[in-house]
């Protein structure tokens, strides 16, 4: 039975070459697609994965309610969170994380690195795994600093690094640690990050102004749950907790509850915390399913089109006393067989374009079949299980032949009426689905196009950010004299500073904004976010100044207050510039209208000398804020320096930036980056995605294309005989051709009629998350569809024509 | 051996109802050789596969060694089949993708509780028609002659008790037509029980006994003396 099983699979090889291959060939891309998009799948859903505690281990994640700012929860939290909460909950087991820049010395160089400052338990907490040292101990001392491998090696040439020195400045100074353990290199999908890790001590605590004040967000606090059940009781006290904590902090009548929430949000889900990212993940594992059944729709249309070649067959076996579930069997042992031999194919092909996937997508996949053997093998079970559902009717359809009634015939039935519409009813199935990937396809590059060279409100090209001048090591003289030194350099055009970064949003704040006369109140006043800004910084932009004026260090009411008494001394007005949206969320009935105004910002009183051009800086899918401009002549709360440049490449301008630096600041590393780099990681994510979509599109097309291929092949070949005997009664290879053809592209229309609606959805959906979408162009659909109809047009066209040219003679005695 | 009582066959299609077989009465014992002859349509290859369980009677009796087969379900008469029947065919029927030692050996797959060497089955029945040197080769190598005699190993490789041969030589010239009757009558004197459909008077003429149908009804059935 068994060998009879291999045998006709053998045979379908040997015998049937092209039908064999068709069949293989799509079965394996659409495994290949699954395979590979699984993997995407797994490792973005897989993060932290290489903690044992991770099933256990919750987040917190915060939520702010502040008026025309973005509600979305984020991983992060106030400094002293884990301690309230200890008090309040003293039976909570949590650690926290607080990353940091730190500088590492070695010898005279210098290496900008990032250090976690966590509390002593933290290592044990999420078992990390050490290549050296005790998980319990490496941190008892505040004199002791974790490595992870890979830095171990950069620093020492060996991971043997425990009770070597280092040396070290930060926040605390400059000071020389014990390495007290190695940690592992973690996988790529963490976000966490362990370079190096110290304890967070009490006295770095009390000197951060801001470790007890509500609204503020330092680092990530974790707690541990055996229980699920644990965590959402706990989460189901956290308004009452937060009222109790924040008091009138948000203003009078403002329960904190109303202005902030807290998550506990499982550590699992902390990566994809965002619901468009997570969207993203889970619409690309679709594509992947998509493609299987795609292929597997390939699958049964070949095999019940090829179901009358083998009736025959069937008709002797049964004679022979074949019974029809034998016959199933062994059907489903071929197909079986097939997408055994098409998994590994599929296997291979993801083997061998892992690395082009990973450069196109920006990924870093890979299959490893010792730690992951059983995930393969999960994938080989899917793959099998959809295949052997699909492979259900074929095998039902060929065993139920009638014997007498096919060994009678001289043609080879063709599966009836109902087969040719099942038939024709799976085409239309992938063609639509290839026509909504094309119509998505065109849609996702447009809109990404665009996005990258949309009008920003600033020009980003020949602008290099230097973030060196963040480090609080750097002196404000230091400050001066490096912007005077690089606005002397030959090619640079204007030197700023500010800390309102295009691609980075790590030092702005929010607060509320009052027009006089209205309430002032954190649920009811707009929100802005503000920045502190040199001078010439909107004039090194580009940005556009829509009424009023810009900053001008030669207003002295324009210099923004130093300390906090100075900015609430009385009839103390400091002037701000303001955005357009800032315009319309105060009111105001035109930017000039909004020119001269005196109002109340964060407790102070400020006055509007100035309305720009909003400017887009972070993620395209985030709506752009209402900002509010400081400004300070030598600003000195984490500035970035903004260096304006023509005339050079930028690694040489980096270069001679770098020198300068040196010259200036030699204990502090040098770190810059360019304000495109900086918002590409942004858009980065966006075009990987577009990319590994229309891969999988294409490929999803090119199924298409074989499966259309092989019922042509088939249908064609029957009508050999049809086309012989139209042939004779007078008509021209032309009429035969375009008969032939005409069958084919009934399904592709149909197909196209039924993808316009769908993909119109699909792509609408997809552009509202985008704050500056594209408009749907009918164009899309104009070429998606001419697309579709070429692709099948070339694949049958060649079919009908070779038909079509056979002599009639020799056409009317095919069998 | 057989036993047809009152057997008649109707098809029905949407609006026409024809009848192949009408009230045949027919008993056919072991070790007879019995020819059916009639024109075409005249519902010879129904009654062969009615007899061969691949067909059933709309009405009537069919007893094979007085077992009801009407009242079998499809698998018993598969199981029937594979057991007790060989088939002949004019077209021959082998299976263009398998060998014709593959093909033979479809003869003893759906076969249970067989006992001894398949192989040496197969070997015997291939010699037994001058095949074996085929063995490797598949059927559109072969001569129509060569692929009869294939398909007369795969219906005897099982012993069945019953040879049903449906015109096994409309399809072959005089000299191959000549060697397959030879095949099928030294079959018949081993024992083998055949019913044989054929046109060809000389052909019937080497039966035991010769059945006359005409518009499905039986007309005659005269014993032959060889």
């Amino acid at each position: 039975m068994w060998r009879s099983t291999f045998t006709a699979f053998y045979r379908s090889f040997t015998r049937h070459p092209l039908y064999a291959l068709l069949n293989l060939l799509g079965l394996s891309f659409g495994i290949a697609v699954f395979i590979a998009l699984s993997l995407l799948y797994r490792f973005e859903t897989g993060y932290e994965s290489w903690s044992s505690e991770r099933d256990t281990t919750y987040t917190i994640g915060g939520q702010y309610f502040f008026p025309g700012m973005p509600n979305d929860i984020f991983v992060g939290s106030m400094g002293g969170l884990l301690d309230e909460l200890k008090t309040a909950y003293p039976h909570l087991e949590g650690t926290r994380d607080w990353n940091n820049s730190v500088t590492v010395h070695k010898g005279a160089e210098v290496y900008g690195e990032q250090i976690e400052l966590v509390d002593g338990n933290y290592l044990s907490f999420f078992n990390v795994p050490l290549r050296h040292g005790d998980t319990k101990t490496a941190l008892a001392s505040p004199d002791s600093v974790a490595v992870s491998e890979e830095k171990a090696r950069k620093y020492f040439g060996t991971i043997d690094a425990v009770g070597r020195t280092i040396t070290l400045s930060d926040e605390e100074g400059r000071k020389t640690y014990v390495v007290s353990a190695v940690i592992r290199d973690l996988p790529k999908n963490t976000d966490m990050k362990m370079d190096f890790v110290r304890l967070l001590t009490k006295q770095r605590m009390s000197e951060e102004s801001a470790w007890h004040k509500w609204g503020s967000v330092q680092l990530v606090t974790y707690f541990r749950f055996a229980d699920p059940a644990q965590a959402a009781a706990l989460q189901k006290q956290f308004p009452g907790f937060i009222d109790r904590q924040v008091g009138d902090r948000f203003g009078d009548d403002v329960t904190g509850s109303k202005i902030m929430a807290l998550h506990l949000v499982p550590l699992a889900d902390a990566h994809l915390i965002d619901p468009k990212q997570k969207a993203a993940i889970v619409s690309l594992g679709l594509v992947g399913v998509v493609a299987l059944g795609l292929a597997l729709i390939n699958y049964i249309n070949l095999a019940t089109a090829r179901a009358g070649l083998r009736a025959r067959e069937v008709a002797v076996r049964k004679t022979l006393g074949a019974r029809p579930g034998a016959l199933r069997l062994q059907f489903l042992g071929e197909a079986a067989l097939t997408l055994l031999l098409a998994f590994l194919i599929g296997l291979s092909l993801v083997e061998l374009s892992l690395p082009a996937i990973n450069a196109v997508g920006g990924l870093s996949l890979k299959l490893d079949y010792v730690s992951e053997g059983a995930w393969v093998a999960g994938l080989l079970a899917v793959v099998m299980a959809a295949g052997l559902v699909a492979a259900i009717y074929p095998a039902f359809a060929l065993s139920a032949f009638k014997p007498a009634q096919v060994l009678a015939s001289s043609r080879t039935p063709a599966g009836g009426r109902a087969g040719v519409r099942l038939r024709e009813a799976l085409v239309v199935m992938q063609f639509t689905t290839v026509v909504i990937a094309f119509v998505l396809m065109l849609g996702f590059t447009t809109q990404i196009d665009h996005m990258q060279k949309a009008d920003l409100g600033f020009s980003r090209e020949g602008l290099l950010l230097v973030n060196s001048t963040r480090y609080t090591a750097i002196t404000d003289s230091q400050r001066d004299s490096y912007i005077s030194a690089a606005r002397a350099l030959p090619h640079v055009k204007r030197v700023t500073i500010g800390n309102a970064i295009p691609g980075d949003q790590s030092s702005t704040s929010n607060s509320n904004i009052v027009r006089p006369g209205q309430t002032d109140s954190a649920t009811a006043s707009p929100t802005v976010n503000w920045s502190v800004v040199g001078p010439d910084y909107f004039q090194l932009l580009g940005t556009k100044l829509v009424a009023g004026r810009l900053f001008d260090v030669r207003y002295g009411g324009d210099q923004m207050w130093r300390t906090d008494e100075e900015s609430r001394e009385e009839g103390r007005v400091t002037n701000v510039v303001i955005s357009r949206l800032t315009v319309k969320r105060m009111d105001y009935a035109s930017p000039q209208a909004a020119i001269g105004q005196i109002a109340r910002f964060a407790n102070r009183q400020v006055r509007i000398v100035g309305v720009v051009e909003d400017m887009r800086f972070y993620h395209p899918t985030d709506e752009i804020q209402a900002k509010l401009y400081l400004f300070d002549a030598h600003p000195n709360n984490n500035p970035v320096t903004f260096v304006r440049y023509q005339g050079l490449s930028e690694p040489q301008m980096r270069a001679q930036l770098q020198q300068v630096w040196r010259r200036i600041a030699p204990d502090v590393p040098f770190e810059s980056t360019s304000a495109s780099a900086n918002l590409d990681k942004y858009y980065k994510p966006e075009r990987d995605r577009s990319n590994l979509f229309s891969i999988g599109a294409g490929i999803a097309a090119l199924i298409g294309c074989i499966g259309l291929y092989g019922m042509a092949a088939f249908n064609t070949s029957r009508r050999v005989r049809e086309i012989g005997l139209r042939k004779v009664l007078g008509a021209s290879r032309g009429k035969v051709v375009g008969l032939l053809i005409g069958q084919f592209l009934r399904p592709v229309v149909v197909a196209s009629g039924l993808a316009v609606p769908l993909a119109w959805l699909a792509l609408r959906h997809w552009l509202s998350q985008f704050d500056d979408a594209i408009a749907i162009s009918p164009w899309f659909f104009v070429a998606a569809i001419v697309g579709g109809l070429l692709i099948a047009l070339g694949t049958v066209g060649g079919l009908a024509l070779i038909s079509a040219s056979i002599e009639p003679g020799k056409a009317l005695r095919h069998e | 051996m057989i036993e047809l009582k009152h057997v008649s066959r109707l098809y029905r299609s949407d609006e026409i109802e024809t009848t192949a077989l009408h009230d045949i009465t027919l008993t056919i014992r072991r070790g007879e050789f019995v020819a059916i002859m009639g024109p075409s349509g005249c519902g010879k290859s129904t009654l062969l596969n009615t007899l061969g369980t691949i067909d059933r009677p709309t009405s009537g009796q069919y007893l094979f060694d007085g077992t009801d087969l009407a009242q079998l379900p499809e698998t018993g008469l598969a199981k029937h089949r594979a057991k007790h029947l060989g088939f002949i065919f004019q077209s021959f029927n082998l299976v263009d993708d398998l060998t014709i030692y593959e093909n033979i050996e479809l003869g003893l797959l759906y076969r249970e509780g067989r006992k001894g060497s398949r192989r040496q089955a197969i070997e015997a029945a291939m010699d037994r028609v001058g095949i074996a040197h085929r063995a490797r080769h598949f059927p559109h190598q072969l001569s129509g002659g060569q692929q009869q005699r294939a398909a007369i190993a795969r219906a005897i490789v099982g012993e069945p008790d019953l040879i049903l041969a449906d015109e096994p030589t409309g399809n072959l010239d005089t000299e191959n037509g000549a060697q397959v009757m030879d095949i099928l009558r030294g079959l018949n004197a081993a024992g083998a029980t055949i019913i044989m459909v054929t046109h060809s008077p000389s052909h019937a003429d080497q039966a035991t006994r010769r059945i006359d149908i005409l518009d499905g009804q039986l007309v005659a059935s005269v014993a032959q003396v060889l």
